[in-house]
């Protein structure tokens, strides 16, 4: 039993990093009915720069004496720029011109924009994988008998942390509540003298700004290389359709599951048998709830 | 015709230069197989984007997911080869089918909800097989190797066994699977299925509304393209003869089936070819020129031809090679015919004896606190016009939207017939015989003004001929005769009502549910309008109308209903109705009723 409590926790701890990622994908879903294809390259993008802030910098990602000098205040604000305005350049135009259907051209767009940027950054970096070996890296504490990673549990506070924050901004601001607003009926929100492309612009831009903080807590025990945020972007697709698409609280759900079944089942038993069970949820819950765990049924 | 054996002949000109290419390579440069092996790969991308184009490109459901589906084909036939000996020919059909099983039942799921989650699930899967492909050593105790994949065993020219010395033999096979493809991909888009996934990708709901079952049709675009995409997993596999997973399903593979149709474009029969012909030879060109050091150019420009296309291009090549060709034909339709050619648009008899056609009772529904109807009861007898009217908000398109089940009620009633509705989805409505307008016209834009027609007449239609030849009965009826071979989108606001009316009435409804045919519509376009609807009222078609304009609604009925906030107020005849002072306060507003 042992063994299974260590493997669940090792499960949770990685899932929350996971979730981090579909929340991301949730919030642009959320907002604009938008499957973000470039969510991946993003937090890619994050980790290269939380690399090179290291090496050159000396930045650590997220321990500092000086709380301000960590990267996700650097990298945050960078990538919140790059979303906004990739919104704006590449998204908008075809929302505008898409107004009466649900914008399926914008998830090819952002397919493109992906393949260009990851292999941009594979032409730049070499595919060569990086790391950054920070003093937490390698550092493990026990309780009740578990071995917890700590730059694992860095993860899921952060996940807890920014989905507590993303809580009180929607649900508490008159921003927050004017992107759910629109997200909701974006005609009636203009109506109501929302800008709904600033909103929009809001939320690719939040979205890609918690990819600097699900980079951060991911370099100090993962490779950087060009193709690690498809990779994670994949896990994350599994998880949004598993939690439910579009829906904050099933994206951390789904992550943790997901992390818990790969992380479990695979320490239990073997890697390829939490494969088997994986998709076997995901067909399962495709048959009985087919919007997801805690998505919302929409015809 | 003779436009249609001009390109049959033109077809199978192709084909036959196609299949000289072999030996005139031979002639020109010995038995150099690099030109051929670079030929093989673009036809062989145009099939796999053919394939795509059945479920993404005709109806609109883009998945990103295919190569898991080319990864079951290309694994199926060959551990049948290698284990059981059995040919892969016949290995490519046992892949094939299971690959449209399995496609059938990713895509059953996803088609009773919208667009984007169809994507997700196909990404998911296609990464979860690859994941699980590559760490799985054995499968029913064959070995498959995990991720180092396997090799197929060498047997030399063995025709039979899909087996070929040199690549001239893979060139032809390659060469008639797509011509198979793309004489698919045509007959499709000329079927029933054709004008249904076109209905489906421009307006679902528009499309459930005239009697076309979308999860049906997309069920079925899914179960074709997969079978095909599997049947290309197998050559794929022959050709190269080893496997792995991270190759077979990889998301490069998937990826590639969705730019070459898009760029080439989407929703065309041709377009997969055209994406294929540009792109595979830039990829050549930059591996010949940068090679494995820089293995990532043609991706980017893949990638950045795909931004462009989308953003500035949407229709891709296509239409601009055609352009090239001829100038855009409009579709011929035979001359305008008179009112009386036009079918008889309903019996006045009624088929159950004078009892109500349509009988709501009780019907109710909120919209999380707000009242949308409550507790509303009427009836519409055969052959009547039933006005409703009401302020703004008033609950009048929620009763459309309850009476075809766009919407599902809280509570009470609707019967039909003689028939108590209870589950039954738009479509299934549509085909009992209740037609709606829509307040805000929804054509299918990307359709010609016949062919939107068409897809209303296809569920009751014996062909796809006789459903041209009603709908253009149906346009001419809607004085549209002249605009047939306009793409909707073309059309004006006031043309636009017109070929909803004639859309409605192409499903030959027992009754019509009309929301604000006048509404929006310009002055000079009225008249023309209203005659139309008198028309129809003066065939003896049953008639519910939602409108704003008291003096065409007091003219077209027999009997008005009017709602406030949700409930029935008054109904009775219109003048009495119009006058009254209850309804004129609530209608046009205290201050006129008592000033």
């Amino acid at each position: 039993m042992r063994g299974l409590a260590q493997a669940v926790t090792s499960g949770l701890l990685i899932g929350a990093v996971y979730g981090l990622i579909a929340l991301g994908l949730n919030i642009v879903f959320g907002t604009m009915r938008v499957v973000n294809f470039a969510q991946g390259t993003l937090l890619m993008a994050g980790m290269f720069m939380t690399y090179w802030l290291w090496e050159l910098g000396g930045v650590h990602p997220y321990i500092s004496p000086l709380v301000t000098d960590i990267s996700p205040l650097v990298t945050a604000p960078l990538l919140f720029g790059l979303g906004f305005a990739v919104q704006h350049l590449f998204v908008s135009p075809l929302l505008a011109r898409e107004r009466a259907r649900e914008p399926m051209s914008v998830l090819l767009l952002t397919l493109g924009l992906a393949l260009v940027l990851e292999n941009v950054a594979l032409l730049f970096f070499s595919a060569d994988f990086k790391t950054v070996t920070t003093d937490v890296s390698m550092q493990t504490f026990k309780i009740a008998g578990l071995i917890v990673s700590v730059p694992r549990l860095v993860g899921l506070g952060a996940m807890v942390a920014t989905s507590l924050v993303l809580y009180l901004f929607f649900m508490h601001t008159d921003l927050g509540r004017a992107v759910r607003a629109t997200g909701q009926d974006r005609e009636v929100a203009r109506l109501m003298g929302i800008n709904d492309f600033r909103i929009y612009g809001v939320a690719y831009g939040l979205s890609a700004a918690m990819m600097g903080i699900a980079a951060a807590v991911l370099v100090p025990f993962f490779y950087i290389h060009p193709g690690v945020g498809t990779s994670f972007l994949l896990k994350a697709f599994v998880i949004v359709v598993l939690g439910g698409l579009g829906s904050m609280p099933g994206a951390a759900l789904g992550g943790l599951l997901v992390g818990v079944i790969e992380g479990a089942v695979a320490l239990w038993v073997q890697a390829a048998v939490a494969q088997i069970v994986l998709f076997a949820v995901f067909v399962a819950i495709l048959f009985v709830r087919p919007a997801g765990l805690l998505g919302v049924e929409r015809r | 015709m003779t436009r249609l054996s001009a390109s049959v002949g033109l077809a199978l000109l192709s084909i036959v230069g196609a299949a000289l290419v072999p030996v005139a390579t031979r002639a020109l440069i010995g038995d150099d197989d690099y030109w051929l092996q670079v030929l093989i790969w673009v036809m062989f991308f145009a099939y796999l984007s053919a394939a795509w184009n059945l479920i993404g490109g005709f109806g609109g459901q883009y998945s990103i997911g295919h190569a898991g589906l080319l990864g079951i084909g290309a694994y199926t036939s060959s551990l049948l080869y290698v284990h059981a000996g059995v040919s892969p020919w016949l290995g490519m059909l046992a892949g094939g089918c299971l690959a449209a099983v399995v496609g059938g039942a990713i895509g059953y799921p996803c088609f009773r909800l919208r667009g984007a989650f169809f994507s997700l699930v196909t990404i998911a899967f296609a990464e979860m097989l690859r994941v699980g492909t590559e760490l799985t050593d054995s499968l029913f105790g064959l070995p498959i190797n995990g991720v180092r994949g396997f090799l197929l065993p060498v047997a030399g020219s063995r025709p039979a066994d899909f087996q070929f010395v040199g690549k001239r033999g893979y060139y032809y096979v390659m060469l008639g699977l797509l011509v198979i493809i793309l004489t698919v991909g045509w007959l499709v888009k000329r079927s029933r299925l054709g004008y249904y996934l076109a209905a489906i990708r421009d307006d679902e709901d528009a499309a459930a509304a005239l009697g076309v079952h979308p999860a049906r049709a997309k069920l079925l675009a899914m179960v074709l393209s997969s079978f095909f995409t599997a049947v290309g997993g197998t050559f794929y596999a022959q050709l190269i003869g080893f496997i792995t997973p991270t190759r077979t399903m990889s998301l490069d593979f998937s990826v590639q089936m969705v730019v070459m149709p898009v760029l080439g474009g989407i929703g065309t029969v041709l377009g997969p070819l055209w994406g294929a012909l540009v792109l595979v030879p830039i990829g050549e060109v930059t591996r010949a020129l940068w090679g494995g050091s820089l293995q990532g150019v043609h991706l980017i420009i893949y990638g950045a031809l795909l931004m462009l296309v989308i953003l500035k291009w949407p229709q891709g090549i296509d239409p601009w090679l055609r352009g090239l060709v001829a100038r855009r034909r409009e579709t011929p339709v035979a001359a305008q015919p008179a009112l009386a050619d036009a079918p008889v648009v309903a019996a006045r008899a009624s088929p159950d004896g004078g009892e109500a056609l349509l009988r709501v009772d009780g019907l109710s529904r909120s919209f999380g606190g707000a009242v949308g109807v409550r507790d509303l009861a009427f009836e519409v007898a055969p052959g009547e016009v039933v006005g409703i009217i009401g302020a703004n908000g008033a609950g009048k398109t929620t009763v459309f939207n309850l009476i075809t089940g766009a919407l599902a009620a809280d509570g009470g009633d609707v019967w039909f017939a003689g028939r108590r509705l209870g589950r039954e989805t738009p479509d299934a409505r549509s085909r009992l015989g209740i037609a709606r307008t829509f307040q805000i016209v929804r054509p299918f834009i990307g359709l010609t003004a016949l062919e939107n027609v068409m897809v209303a007449a296809l569920p009751r239609a014996a062909s796809v001929a006789e459903a041209r030849r009603e709908a253009g009965r149906w346009l001419a009826f809607a004085g549209l005769a002249h605009r047939a071979g306009v793409i909707a989108s073309g059309l004006s606001t006031g043309e636009r009502k017109r070929l909803e009316l004639a859309r409605a009435l192409a499903t030959r409804p027992r009754l019509l549910l009309l929301d604000e045919v006048t509404g929006g519509v310009d002055q000079r376009s009225l008249p023309g309008l209203v005659r139309l609807m008198q028309g129809i009222r003066a065939e003896g078609l049953t008639l519910l109308v939602i409108e704003h304009n008291l003096r065409v609604v007091t003219a077209l009925a027999d009997r008005l209903v009017v709602l406030h906030l949700g409930e029935k107020i008054r109904e009775g005849p219109p003048q009495a109705v119009v006058t009254d002072p209850a309804v004129v306060d609530v209608y046009v507003g205290a201050t006129v009723a008592r000033g």
